[in-house]
Order: structure tokens, then sequence, then C-alpha cells
């Protein structure tokens, strides 16, 4: 009976040593670390930050809501104004077109069957290159292009010497014309009877009017120059 | 009689000085391990180590009393600490400081206990 007495002794003393020192040890750590109360503090504070959280998060969706729907007008915006810009280059003569047409060749006679004339001096003039052009025009043409030189609003056709310049680049013969536009009514009008084929021919100049499903004229690609004039609202 | 009491007195201070060295042993131990109590149970820890405390000191009064009984001392031990820390516990849930009740109770007896302790002591 002793015996466990003693064992019940020593055990619950260990026991009470034990939770002492734990005891003891936590104390001190709760000391060095933080202090008790603080939790609860923190707790709270961490609601209140949810719920700012979540009203920053509402208030995120909504603002990129809203930026995508003004995102959304803008890129209407920008569309409208590229193809404006689109149609607007079209009608310059600033992009490069494509379509139905006729390719128009103006040469010379061979040497050998020009008889007294200088073989060194073109006898296509500028005038006739601008009959062919203005009749182009006339008949509807909707881009037209000498020898690739796209004719702009601004564009001249001026002799040089032995050349005919177009937007400032030297030309010489053969003179290749390109028309876009309905096919037929270019063709007809130029070899109309008592027409620009049948005037040329008679300079002794070879015309050769060609209907073609599909042609290319390239783009200006010189440099435009408004230095003096400026738009206005006026008239 | 005197010589039965006087055996009784041996037995006790042996049973004294063991404990002093259980506890020691236990001290040693606790310091050592390398386990920290979650800080949420420090409250309960405490008020059960205070309970333990009351038990033992009531033991060794019982003992200086004569009337010293295993079962009853080692049952008390137990019941006390876990009985303290139900108590915090259940405090904690109810949202009254129900531990301050242990610790007030245990206190007041473990100088009670103290104070019979010394008087025994003392008378001898």
């Amino acid at each position: 009976m002793n015996k466990s007495i003693y064992v019940s002794v020593t055990m619950v003393a260990i026991i009470l040593g034990l939770m002492i020192a734990l005891q003891f040890r936590t104390a001190s750590s709760i000391d060095r670390g933080v202090p008790y109360g603080r939790e609860q503090e923190l707790t709270v504070e961490k609601r209140q930050l949810d719920r700012d959280m979540e009203q920053l998060r509402e208030e995120v969706a909504d603002l990129s809501a809203k930026l995508e729907e003004a995102g959304k007008g803008y890129s209407e915006a920008t569309d409208a104004f590229n193809s404006e810009l689109l149609k607007i280059k079209l009608y310059a003569g600033l992009t490069a077109v494509e379509g139905p047409g006729v390719e128009v060749i103006l040469d010379n006679l061979p040497e050998n069957t020009r008889p007294g004339v200088n073989p060194y001096l073109s006898p296509i003039k500028d005038d006739d290159l601008l009959k062919v052009i203005n009749d182009l025009r006339g008949a509807g043409a909707e881009a037209i292009a000498v020898n690739n030189q796209r004719i702009l609003a601004t564009s001249e056709v001026r002799l040089a010497g032995n050349h005919i310049n177009v937007n400032l680049t030297k030309l010489t013969a053969p003179y290749k014309v390109t028309a876009i536009g309905n096919a037929t009514t270019l063709k007809s009008s130029l070899e109309i009877k008592g027409g620009l084929v049948e005037y040329l021919s008679d300079l002794g100049i070879v015309v050769k009017v060609e209907a073609k499903d599909n042609i290319l004229i390239p783009a200006f690609t010189g440099v435009l120059r408004f230095d003096y004039a400026k738009p206005t609202q006026r008239g | 009689m005197p010589n039965q009491r006087k055996e009784g007195e041996r037995f006790m201070w042996l049973g004294l000085w063991l404990a002093v060295l259980g506890l020691g042993v236990g001290i040693l131990v606790g310091l050592n391990i390398p386990l920290v109590l979650p800080h949420a149970y420090a409250k309960y820890m405490s008020v059960a180590a205070l309970a333990a405390m009351d038990s033992v000191f009531g033991g060794i009064r019982a003992a200086m009393e004569d009337h010293f009984n295993n079962d009853i001392f080692v049952t008390g031990f137990f019941s006390n600490a876990l009985l303290a820390a139900g108590l915090a516990f259940i405090g904690e849930r109810l949202g009254i400081d129900l531990y301050l009740a242990a610790i007030v109770a245990f206190g007041v007896r473990l100088f009670q206990n103290l104070a019979i302790i010394r008087r025994h002591l003392l008378k001898k």
C-alpha cells in the first residue's frame, strides 16, 4: 500500500512539474509574442478589411465594365475613323487599287517606217498623253496611271526634252496608260469613230487599247506638299 | 502509538522527498521537451496547474493530519485539474470569465492549506 502511495505521489509531482514548466514556457513565449486580446483586435480589423476589399472588388468590377464600354466606344470610333481614312486615301489615290479596266499602249512607229522624222525626238507629246487621260476621265475612269505613275489631282504631265515627266518622274515611250473603270465604256470612248485612237494614229502613233479583267494600279509614292493651302471653314 | 506515529512521519517525509524529486524531474522535462502549447490553451493550462497545486498542498496537509488517502489524492488531483480547465473552457464559450472562479476558489484553498501546513510544522 505504501509503495502505491509513493508511486502516485511521484507521478503526481512529475505531472505537476511538467504542467508548471510548460505553463511557464508558454507564458513567457506569449510575452515575447502577441499579447492576448490583440488577436481579437486583429480579427475585427481583418473583418473590416475583408469588407473593404469586397467593396473595392465590386468597384473594380463596375469600373472595368465601364472601361470596357468606353473601350468599345473608342474602338468603334477608331474603326469609323479608319474606314473614313481608307475611303479618303482611296479617293486621293494614296492606296493601290485593282479592278477591271483598260490598258492603252502608246508607242512610236518603228524607226524604219518613220521617214523624215528625227528618230531621237519622240513624236508622242505630253498633249497626246493628256488627251488620253482626259478622255479616260471623261469616260468614268476611277484610277489612272501612266507607266505605273499614279495620276493624282496634283500630277503634272509635262514634256521635258525627250521624256515626259509625270509626278516628277521621267517616262519614255512606250507609254502604258492603265485605267480602272467600266472596261467597255472606256474602250469604246477611246475607239469611237473620229475619236482619240483615230486621231493619234493619224499623227503616226501606234495605239493599242486592251480591255482587261483585272488591272493593278499602284499608289502614289511621292511626297504631297501643302505649304500654302490651308483648310478653312469659309465658303 | 507514538512508535506508529513516528513510523507514519517517516513515510511522510520519504513521500515529501519523492514529491520534490518528481517535481524537479517534471520541471526539467517540461523545460526541455520541444513542445509549446498553443496560446489559446494557455489559460486552461494555467488554471489546471493551479488546481493541481491545490490538490498537492491538500495532500500534504492530509499527510500531516494523518488521514492521507491515496485514492482521494490521485482522483482529486486529476478531477480538480480537469474541472478547472473545463470551467475555463465553458466560461470562454459563454463569454464569462469563469476561470476567475476557479482561480479564486483554488487560491483561497491553497492559502488555507498552506496555513494549516505551517501550523502543523510549527506545532511540532
